[in-house]
């Protein structure tokens, strides 16, 4: 029984291809400004990856993520609060809080043993102390992004950042580079205020061991080694991230009937 | 031209409200014309006493949501902002200070605009914005503007005697205002005779919210955001008690043939806070899930209108809204209700709209929100301007509605 997970974010695609309990492949492409073509990108990649399947071979096809509504091949959509839930919970059977750190959203989520959606609390809605804050300022500091949660911890200090708007954010980030402050003490400063917000969804939803963080800024070291500090627990990390929602929208397939 | 985002009605009744509406302001634009006095009035000024005076009553707020439900607000708020009104201003403000300092700016007023006014009339109780707003306008027109006034009433802990004595003062202070503008007398035995008609209305209206508790849901949120129009603007005349009358005749027998909102309802949700009025059709979204928006927190009375008080309509007035709390009271009083409420009409999940521009229904609705959550009740927040378009996002809006609902689904 072979299924499939879509999750059309706003910054990245990913797609993940199940049989039965094994991650048969899976693909993460940039989504750029064209969302259903890059669903069907990252499709294709997924399948390519199996070496011999092809879209009709899916049995059923579930689409999650912002673009979940415009992927032409799915069979049904599921949101990525329900499917991080799911695909956290799968690889770690243990997980009950789990928090998705996005693109473009941040969320908080708790779930039962079954991976079952309980409660959930969100950022607001612009991308204040997402993944596209930080991009933004790795974007001002002239730093890759997979460096910026490394160089954090090397800091000195913290330096106050007082705007997690990332409009404000990147005026304070330059006036602060101008004044000739050391990088990795910005950064540091970037990663307090985002983990501020961060943790006070988690205290909204309530954090219950165990937890695992989610989504693409679970690969900032930075991040997780503050958050942990902060929560005063381990973080569960998946292998790859950035795939908990797909693989939750393939596990939410798993369960569907057969289409004939 | 902006596509409509009306909600979808169940009811044939709930659809003559947009002619009554017409037709009230087409009213206003006439009475002005023949010379009758124009007041322009804020939310909670006791139309009775304005119409016994013959005065017409134009309520702001209300145009307000007319402009957003036809979405033009924004044109309006970025008027109003232009001439120095902040985003953080209340929208209903923002958008009519916008209407009247650079009306060549805003799109085409509906009904024909505002008839002009003649002079200004604020409570001063229901939020700080109200006065600010009205005294801005006083500035503007250079028109006399009364304050209305009420006593603040926690629970248990004040004098009813003394705040009723004080209502009262307040109420004849209105009566006199009104009789200085107009050179007409107050009529006692007229405003007797309205009242009574407004309590029959306010009995009507209870009896349609009690019917709304059966199962499936006869009429849900969609239909009663504009239902509840009438007994707001219309309040003390035939026409109004008429439009309930059939009202209630149409809610029972969809209950006697078992018609619901929904054909199989599978969840019952309450909209607690200010509807976002440019997007109506959000009170319809759940249905595809089997789910209906049952009622509503805002708008509705919680309790059978007392039957007269006082043979002096004014000390009946004064003494009703004392012992009924349709004055300030406290949070603990709404949170009771609100509990309550969840409990008569079955509700499986409430959603909270947080208006960052209403500071009145903003701050408390956080309170509810956590009385909800630790009594079990699930609850999804939702933060958009009540008027301002630009402050929603409808797919973030929907991921966390279906969230919300994969999330009752999930309970079932």
């Amino acid at each position: 029984m072979i299924v499939a997970g879509i999750d059309v974010g706003s910054s990245t695609s990913k797609s993940v291809i199940l049989e039965d309990n094994h991650i048969l492949s899976y693909s993460i492409i940039p989504t750029g400004a064209e969302s259903a073509g890059s669903a069907q990108r990252a499709m294709d990649e997924a399948l390519k990856g199996t070496n011999h399947l092809s879209l009709k071979d899916l049995r059923w096809i579930i689409a999650t993520g912002y673009g979940r509504v415009i992927v032409p091949f799915a069979d049904e959509t599921v949101t990525e609060i329900s499917c991080h839930a799911k695909g956290a919970n799968w690889l770690f059977p243990s997980v009950r809080t789990v928090l998705d750190m996005g693109g473009q959203d941040c969320k908080a989520i708790r779930c039962d043993e079954q991976g079952k959606l309980l409660n959930f609390v969100m950022n607001d809605k612009c991308a204040a102390g997402t993944g596209r804050f930080l991009e933004a300022m790795a974007e001002v500091m002239d730093l890759p992004l997979e460096d910026i949660g490394e160089l954090s911890l090397q800091a000195k200090e913290e330096i106050r950042i007082n705007s997690t708007c990332t409009v404000f954010g990147k005026s304070e980030v330059a006036s602060l580079i101008r004044q000739g402050r050391d990088k990795r003490d910005i950064l540091a400063g970037l990663h307090v205020a985002i983990l501020n917000r961060v943790y006070t969804l988690l205290r909204r939803v309530g954090i219950e061991p165990c937890f695992a963080i989610t989504g693409g800024i679970a690969k900032n070291i930075g991040m997780v080694k503050r958050l942990e500090e902060k929560v005063g627990l381990n973080a569960l990390l998946a292998e790859e991230p950035q795939i908990v929602g797909a693989l939750g929208a393939a596990l939410f397939a798993r369960n569907k009937p057969s289409k004939s | 031209m902006v596509t409509s985002t009306s909600a979808r009605k169940s009811l044939q009744t709930t659809l003559e409200v947009p002619t009554l509406r017409k037709a009230y302001y087409a009213q206003t634009l006439e009475d002005s014309k023949k010379g009758r006095k124009v007041a322009w009035c804020s939310n909670n000024i006791p139309a009775e006493i304005l119409d016994v005076m013959d005065v017409t009553s134009v309520f702001l707020e209300n145009y307000a949501t007319v402009i957003a439900a036809k979405r033009l607000a924004s044109g309006y708020c970025v008027a109003g902002e232009k001439k120095g009104f902040s985003q953080d201003v209340c929208g209903y403000a923002r958008m009519l200070m916008g209407y009247l300092l650079a009306r060549d700016e805003v799109p085409e007023a509906p009904y024909g605009g505002l008839a002009k006014p003649d002079f200004l009339l604020v409570n001063s109780y229901s939020c700080d914005s109200r006065l600010g707003w009205f005294t801005a306008m006083n500035r503007a027109l250079n028109l006399p503007l009364h304050v209305h006034d009420a006593p603040h009433q926690p629970d248990g802990a004040c004098d009813l005697a003394a705040n009723a004595e004080y209502t009262e003062r307040e109420l004849r202070s209105l009566v006199a205002f009104l009789e200085e503008q107009t050179g007409n007398k107050f009529d006692s035995e007229r405003l007797r005779k309205r009242l009574e008609l407004s309590r029959q209305t306010s009995e009507i209206m209870f009896d349609i919210n009690e019917l709304r508790k059966a199962v499936p849901c006869p009429m849900g949120s969609a239909d009663m955001f504009t239902a509840v129009w009438p007994a707001m603007y219309m309040v003390g005349t035939k026409e109004c008690e008429d439009f309930y009358q059939k009202l209630r005749a149409e809610v029972e027998e969809r209950i006697a043939k078992g018609i619901g909102v929904v054909p199989e309802e599978k969840f019952r949700l309450m909209w607690s806070g200010i509807p976002f009025w440019y997007n109506m059709s959000l009170l319809n979204y759940v249905e595809d899930f089997g789910g209906v928006v049952a009622i509503e927190g805002f708008y509705r009375s919680r309790e059978r209108r007392l039957p007269p008080q006082h043979d002096d309509p004014i000390k009946d007035m004064a003494l009703r809204s004392i012992r009924q709390r349709t004055f300030p009271s406290s949070i603990i009083i709404s949170i009771d209700d609100l509990m309550d409420a969840v409990k008569e009409y079955k509700i499986d999940g409430v959603i909270l709209s947080f208006n960052p521009s209403c500071r009145l229904s903003y701050v408390p609705q956080m309170e509810l929100q956590r009385s909800l959550e630790e009594g079990g009740i699930p609850t999804l927040g939702l933060e958009c301007d009540m008027a301002d378009e630009r402050t929603y996002s409808d797919a973030q809006v929907k991921t966390r509605i279906d969230a919300f609902v994969e999330r009752l689904l999930a309970k079932a």
